[in-house]
């Protein structure tokens, strides 16, 4: 059974089809298509196939033949099964053919995560189902699918929908989310779990941010900063303004990936798996640009009103402000106030300079108590590019090809920090011997008989500071530690000095741990003081 | 970051290391003795001035002392604490004759 109806416009042609069309009825079908058209030939047609139950290839030629004749051709409200037919046989990739939406209610469902442009709600057990609000989000939905996917690729763990469904006058995307809960969650209930969320999301921030993104995947991320520099400067005075504009462009170009509204509504718990949501912001960019967000998340949108952040992360403002100082101290490896605030004050300006665009664009400038805000904001960010210079920090890693010939340029890395740090000389002895012992057997072992990077993060805290040296390198699994230890009592005819490095390593430093994970060796060593 | 100072007096050499012995420099100290060794009889390794050693390092004396225990004999001279630590911790101390 089947059946075609339709109508004709002057600038349109609307066809339904409906039933079962095969090689038996599609020259029916065909002569029927026909009629409708009266020979006319070039209009857009949009054929609604919500009845449609099955088409053979005999009724896709149908179709194929239409599109000749009329190019701009859509074909909506396909069913999921018919869908899979012009999947497979290549005809989405020649028409518009657009899938039907299951439509479901997200009445009385639990709202697990927000953004910038969405809400997440849990449906049933498995999945929950992101909202988008603006009405026309098939793109975003598009958008966010993509980059979700390059992020996974890329070994970032996050969820990647599998469907559209139409929730009321919106779009959502669906997803599987087992018994999930999010870090804004878990800080509001579990305040003992406060120092474990802090080190995880650090550790997932530095899982994004060492990740290189190729050319054009994703948008740079300082050509949309420079978009809010160019509108919140109006509202500055004139050389601030130009001051703030020059230190983004100075911003130098990267490739590594940014998340771009990290926030811990957006990092979910599932099971003992950390994972990202919310990847439609996803961008490249230089990681100043990233803490500005996550500074406004966690302060700049509350500074004034500090219920703001109780309202949208669930915990109240004082967690959210030892959130933020736990995790800059963490991300930059140091507690060197010094080092610390001047980071912040970086990342506050630009956090700043997008908080007041937002809220003017929101009509904010209307009302008293936004104005306020804005104000506020404005007076901050003057005084801050006033006394700043550059938008640049000193991450606390340094990645390098890992061969022989740079290990001075991974020391003079290490130095430096340990030095800053005010680190003993002997310390200082002592970590580049155990640091030049492990990168050179990197070097040497890790990726032979190819290339490949080596990332070394250092880490000191407390004064004389403990030093944390973190090897990673995406070579062959090998854990040095499962080596026997030489045997130091032999004459020299009966020595060979193989495995002495990692010995030395291990002698001069107080803990060494290796692991593999996330498709890296891992070799993490503490000098304690 | 290696300084080398190479004397030889009929058979007996004396190689004097100051700066870093490392991963990066050992390769020059390797080259320095080995291109001499042939004819000595007694190598001595003067490491005043020496403030590092690595394992790069330790192979550089331990292949020149399996050279010289067939003919001859090496001292090590002027050791400072932290490299003696190291030559310690890693039972070299016990293979080199250190002065």
């Amino acid at each position: 059974m089947y059946n075609v109806t339709g109508k004709k416009t002057e600038d349109q042609v609307l066809i339904e089809l409906s039933g079962r069309i095969d090689s038996n009825n599609s020259p029916e079908v065909e002569k029927k298509i026909d009629e409708i058209l009266g020979g006319q030939t070039g209009l857009p047609v949009t054929v609604n196939a919500e009845g449609l139950e099955y088409i053979s290839s005999a009724g896709l030629r149908v179709l194929l033949h239409l599109k000749k004749t009329n190019p701009s051709l859509t074909i909506k409200d396909v069913q999921p099964d018919v869908y899979e037919i012009f999947d497979m046989t290549g005809f989405t990739q020649m028409m518009t053919v657009e899938k039907a939406y299951k439509v479901i209610s997200i009445e009385g469902c639990e709202e697990i995560g927000s953004g910038v442009n969405g809400s997440i709600y849990r449906i049933d057990s498995d999945n929950v189902v992101k909202v988008y609000k603006n009405a026309n989000a098939l793109d975003e939905i598009q958008h966010e699918r993509e980059v979700a996917k390059i992020a996974l690729i890329l070994g970032i763990p996050t969820a990647i929908s599998y469907d559209v469904v139409k929730v009321g006058d919106s779009y959502g995307s669906v997803f599987e989310l087992l018994n999930a809960s999010s870090f804004s969650n878990i800080l509001a209930t579990r305040p003992d779990r406060f120092d474990w969320c802090v080190n995880e999301y650090v550790r997932m921030l530095k899982r994004i941010h060492g990740t290189v993104v190729e050319e054009g995947k994703l948008p740079d991320m300082k050509q949309t900063v420079i978009k809010w520099v160019d509108f919140t400067g109006k509202y500055l005075p004139e050389e601030i303004g130009n001051k703030l504009r020059s230190m983004v462009e100075a911003v130098p170009q990267d490739m590594h990936m940014i998340h771009g509204d990290y926030h811990t509504k957006n990092l979910m718990l599932q099971g003992d798996e950390v994972l990202l949501i919310d990847m439609d912001t996803l961008a490249h960019g230089y990681p100043i640009f990233e803490l500005a967000s996550i500074y406004n998340a966690f302060i700049g949108f509350s500074e004034m009103d500090h219920e703001h952040v109780k309202r949208f992360q669930g915990f109240d403002f004082d967690t959210s402000c030892r959130f933020w100082k736990e995790f800059l101290r963490l991300y930059l490896g140091t507690d060197n106030e010094e080092v610390i605030n001047s980071v912040a004050n970086k990342a506050r300006i630009v956090g700043y300079t997008r908080l007041i665009r937002m809220s003017i664009r929101r009509g904010g400038l209307d009302a008293p108590e936004t104005l306020a805000e804005i104000e506020n904001w404005k007076r901050e960010l003057i005084e801050l590019v006033e006394t700043t210079d550059d938008l640049l920090f000193e991450k606390n890693e340094i990645t390098v090809p890992a061969e022989t010939d740079n290990w001075p340029k991974v020391l003079e890395f290490i130095e430096s920090r340990m030095e800053a740090a005010e680190c003993s000389p002997k310390v200082m002895m002592q970590v580049e011997l155990a640091a030049e012992e492990i990168y050179v057997n990197i070097a040497h072992y890790a990726y032979a008989p190819g290339k490949g990077d080596a990332t070394l993060r250092i880490e000191t805290y407390g004064s004389p500071a403990e030093v944390t040296l973190t090897f990673m390198d995406k070579g062959t699994p090998f854990d040095p530690l499962k080596k026997d230890d030489p045997d130091v009592t032999l004459g020299a005819s009966e020595r060979d000095v193989g495995g002495l490095g990692i010995f030395m390593t291990k002698k001069v430093m107080d803990e060494v741990t290796y692991e593999y994970a996330e498709g890296h060796n891992i070799l993490k060593m503490v000098k304690k003081t | 970051m290696l300084d080398i100072n190479k004397k030889i007096d009929g058979t007996a050499m004396t190689v004097a290391v100051s700066g870093k012995l490392d991963s990066v420099t050992s390769a020059d100290f390797e080259a320095a003795i080995k291109e001499s060794i042939e004819p000595i009889t007694d190598l001595t390794i003067d490491m005043d001035g020496l403030t590092y050693i690595s394992s790069a390092g330790l192979r550089v004396l331990l292949s020149s002392q399996k050279i010289m225990n067939r003919q001859g004999s090496m001292k090590v001279v002027h050791v400072n604490d932290t490299v003696m630590e190291i030559l310690d911790v890693t039972g070299f101390a016990d293979i080199l004759t250190i002065e």
